[in-house]
């Protein structure tokens, strides 16, 4: 077997990074992010103004929304490449992926549907925003369980050569520090736990666009140097 | 039909075994799975079109008594019941993909991420649109605007669900045509592939509320179906010949005897 499919799996993530920054960029919620203390009214008032950006990204970010599964998947075969007695932090990792995945879809949905119809009660257009903001900043579980396996795949590793480099492990650790303050976004309407605030949102993205950056870096090195090991079949 | 994986020498598998009965069947689990997915989608069809009429869906700029008198009628409760049993099956099609992906020469990578697609795709393309339908059904005396709001739900997540379908088409595809093993034929690589890319059509149902490219539109409900259930027949009857054609001494049950026979042969193993 050789690693040409990783390295097209692998190959997707810049273009995906980089339609994932459009939408950020572009996306009217988050330019500056809304904050949580808006009324229902200004909250519908803020829908009605901006249809045509947030139906866009929505959509954008609907198409999207899997397009960093490849890279995980092959941090997921990395993952099982590590010298340990068995797969099952390889399974742990997928799984927790797919559950994180789809908070982010629902969140994208959320103000797709606030968008869609914005002339609905705005109690309700404030709901659909409520719990987009709910399902996009707070659910940081999985992907620290996520980045705890594989650092712990490297940390447990016991091959001679090993396949990342420690301090990769180190950071995937520092990251799930730094995403953990996110949950808390779900207890505060200002300050810098709030959903806007500088932890839970500014953080939160920093970090996450920094993880993508190394990981594929370090990825790219894993995979190259794989040659023609054998990657076990789970 | 001649199989396209003639490298691996024929079991010598003795005819009296084969007959005896359909338990004896080496490839029991993976008929079992293949079968229980037409039985699903026919299920499927059966409670989105006869029973509750979801399907072919209503139009997005119905009047709200319309939508009212939709969201609450009693089948729509039903249908969630069957539903709710039955989506269990949806993996199961999933997984009969994943094993024939399993056979080919590529990496778990394509597995994997087929695997983090379906996941998803159950959640945001199934359950939770019609848990809206059923909630909607469930307490009657909602306001019209929390109905049409669910209504929206609804329809936009069964008919607007597309990156986790894309990314597991394009794993699929991209699985396909890299493999070495000609488990599945190339030309189905590409068709997925290409399949995926229709699906991008659906898009503007998060748009638009009447006319082609509405959530009920021409184009994006009628064509794009039409596109889709050719596919997954296509598919269907791939992967059937894909389970039919393995070799028997490749499967996981096969006896030792068999595998060494086969290894002996071809020289090298597996």
């Amino acid at each position: 077997m050789n690693t040409r499919g990783q390295r097209i799996l692998l190959w997707t993530a810049p273009p995906a990074v980089a339609l994932f920054a459009l939408a950020y960029l572009v996306f009217p919620v988050f330019s500056p992010p809304l904050s949580p203390t808006l009324t229902p009214d200004q909250v519908a008032a803020f829908f009605r103004g901006n249809v045509t950006g947030i139906l866009g990204v929505a959509i954008l970010g609907n198409l999207i929304a899997c397009s960093l599964v490849p890279l995980f998947a092959v941090t997921a075969v990395q993952i099982s490449r590590a010298a340990t007695s068995s797969t099952v932090l390889t399974y742990a990792y997928v799984i927790c992926v797919g559950v994180g995945t789809t908070a982010f879809i629902l969140a994208d949905y959320c103000w797709g549907m606030a968008a869609f119809r914005p002339d609905r009660d705005p109690q309700l257009i404030s709901l659909l925003n409520d719990m987009a903001w709910f399902f996009f900043i707070a659910p940081v579980g999985t992907i620290m369980v996520q980045n705890l396996c594989f650092a712990l795949s490297v940390y447990l590793d016991e091959r001679p050569d090993p396949i990342f480099p420690r301090w990769v492990a180190h950071f995937n650790v520092a990251t799930v520090v730094l995403l953990a303050p996110s949950a808390f976004s779900i207890l505060y309407k200002s300050g810098p736990l709030a959903w806007n605030g500088p932890l839970s949102f500014t953080l939160r993205l920093t970090t996450f666009a920094v993880y993508i950056a190394v990981m594929f870096w370090a990825l790219v090195r894993a995979v190259r140097h794989q040659g023609d090991d054998r990657v076990v079949l789970a | 039909m001649s199989g396209s994986v003639a490298e691996v020498p024929k079991a010598p598998t003795p005819p009296a075994e084969r007959a005896t009965s359909w338990r004896k069947n080496r490839k029991l689990d993976q008929w079992i799975a293949f079968w229980s997915v037409p039985f699903f989608f026919n299920l499927f069809g059966l409670v989105f079109v006869p029973l509750s009429w979801m399907m072919p869906p209503r139009s997005p700029s119905s009047t709200t008594p319309h939508i009212v008198d939709f969201m609450q009628s009693h089948n729509l409760l039903i249908a969630c019941v069957i539903l709710t049993l039955a989506y269990g099956l949806a993996p199961v099609s999933n997984a009969c993909y994943l094993m024939q992906v399993r056979r080919m020469s590529v990496s778990p990578a394509f597995r994997y991420s087929m695997m983090i697609g379906a996941i998803t795709g159950a959640i945001v393309g199934m359950l939770f649109p019609m848990f809206c339908f059923g909630l909607g059904a469930f307490r009657p005396g909602y306001n019209s605007g929390v109905l049409t709001m669910l209504y929206d739900f609804g329809y936009l997540a069964f008919i607007g669900s597309l990156g986790c379908f894309c990314v597991m088409w394009m794993a699929f595809g991209l699985a396909i045509i890299l493999d070495e093993n000609s488990i599945l034929p190339k030309w189905l690589g590409y068709y997925t592939i290409w399949q995926y890319v229709t699906e991008l059509m659906a898009a503007p149902v998060w748009i638009v509320k009447s006319g082609p490219f509405a959530w009920n539109g021409l184009m994006t409900f009628w064509f794009a179906m039409t596109l889709y259930v050719s596919w997954q027949i296509i598919v269907y009857v791939c992967i059937y010949r894909a389970i039919k054609n393995q070799p028997e001494a490749e499967l996981d049950n096969a006896s030792a005897e068999l595998r060494q026979a086969v290894e002996l042969r071809s020289g090298t193993s597996a």
